[in-house]
C-alpha cells in the first residue's frame, strides 16, 4: 500500500512570514522531446505548455512548471482527495505513455508543498539559496530549481510575495524545522 | 565561487553543477578488440590539463541537463558553454 502519511510540518507564523504546507495536492512529472507531446499535454491539460526556461503556465485548477527542456511539473492549485484523482493519472497516462508520446508519473507522494507568505519570504530564502533572486521576484509564475540549505528545492512564485516551494519528503521535516529556525532569526 | 551559464537555465552559481571530467572523448566501436591497455587509456587517462581545457559540466541541481565548457583550469575563465553534441567554438 502506498503511504498517505505526510511529515509533521504545521502552519508557522513569523513576522512577516508564513510557512504552512499545503497538501495533500497532486503532483506529476511529465517528459517528452516531441512536438506532439507538447500540444497534447497543452489539449489535455487546456493549458499552453511553457517552454521557455523558469517559466510556467497556470489554470483555475492547474500549473504546469518547466522544469527542463523535456521535462514539467504538474501540480493541482487546490488541495485534492489523492483518490479521486486518478482520473486525471489515467487520462495522461492512456493519452501520452500509452501512445508513446512521452511519459507520466504520479510524483504527488514524492514532493512535498510548503507555502511560503509574506513581505520577508525572500530574506528567507537568502539565508540557504545560491540563486539570485532579484528578477525571480518580479515576474509572476517564475519557477527555479535550486538549492536551499543543499537541499534541492523547486520554487514556484504563484504571486507577489507569495511562493510554493517543492521539496523531496524525506527533506521536507528537516528543511521545515530549518527554515522556522532561521525565520525566527529574519 | 562563481558562476556559470548553463545553456537551458542561465547563470546559476556554480554549486548548483557537477563536473563530469574531460570532454569529446569517443567511445571505441569495437571494445573487445582492444588490448588492456587501450581500454585502460579510454577508461581511465585524461589530459587535466594547466590552461584552456574542454570539459562536461552537469546542471545537477537545476535542469539536470548535460553541456559542455570551455574553461582555463588555471584561472576558472569560462570562455564558452555549448551543448552536448555539438562543436566546440573555439580551438
Ligand atoms: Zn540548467
Amino acid at each position: 500500500m502506498l503511504n498517505f502519511n505526510n511529515p509533521v510540518i504545521d502552519t508557522k507564523e513569523y513576522s512577516e512570514i508564513r510557512i504552512s504546507k499545503t497538501e495533500p495536492i497532486l503532483k506529476m512529472n511529465l517528459r517528452g522531446k516531441n512536438r506532439d507531446f507538447i500540444t497534447k499535454i497543452g489539449k489535455e491539460l487546456s493549458i499552453i505548455t511553457p517552454v521557455d526556461p523558469n517559466t510556467s503556465a497556470s489554470n483555475e485548477k492547474l500549473n504546469l512548471l518547466w522544469l527542463s527542456p523535456d521535462e514539467w511539473l504538474l501540480y493541482s492549485n487546490h488541495m485534492i482527495d489523492l483518490k479521486d484523482a486518478n482520473f486525471l493519472d489515467d487520462k495522461l497516462f492512456n493519452e501520452i505513455s500509452k501512445k508513446k508520446l512521452g511519459s507520466v508519473t504520479n510524483v504527488s507522494d514524492h514532493w512535498i508543498m510548503i507555502n511560503l507568505n509574506g513581505k520577508k519570504v525572500f530574506e528567507l530564502l537568502s539565508a540557504g539559496c545560491p540563486y539570485n533572486f532579484n528578477n525571480f521576484k518580479n515576474s509572476k509564475g517564475a519557477v527555479t530549481q535550486t538549492l536551499f540549505n543543499h537541499i534541492d528545492v523547486i520554487i514556484h512564485n504563484k504571486n507577489v510575495n507569495d511562493l510554493n516551494l517543492f521539496v523531496r519528503r524525506s527533506f521536507s521535516e528537516h528543511l521545515f524545522l530549518w527554515m522556522n529556525d532561521a525565520a525566527s532569526r529574519i | 565561487m562563481f558562476l556559470i551559464n548553463c545553456p537551458y537555465c542561465g547563470e546559476r552559481d556554480q554549486s548548483e553543477f557537477t563536473a563530469g571530467g574531460e570532454a569529446h572523448i569517443v567511445r571505441p566501436k569495437q571494445p573487445t578488440e582492444l588490448s588492456d591497455d587501450q581500454w585502460a587509456e579510454f577508461l581511465f587517462m585524461r589530459k587535466n590539463i594547466k590552461g584552456v581545457q574542454l570539459e562536461r559540466w552537469n546542471h545537477s541541481h537545476g535542469c539536470r541537463k548535460w553541456f559542455n565548457m570551455v574553461r582555463d583550469t588555471s584561472n576558472d575563465r569560462i570562455h564558452a558553454v555549448y551543448k552536448m553534441g555539438q562543436k566546440p567554438p573555439i580551438e
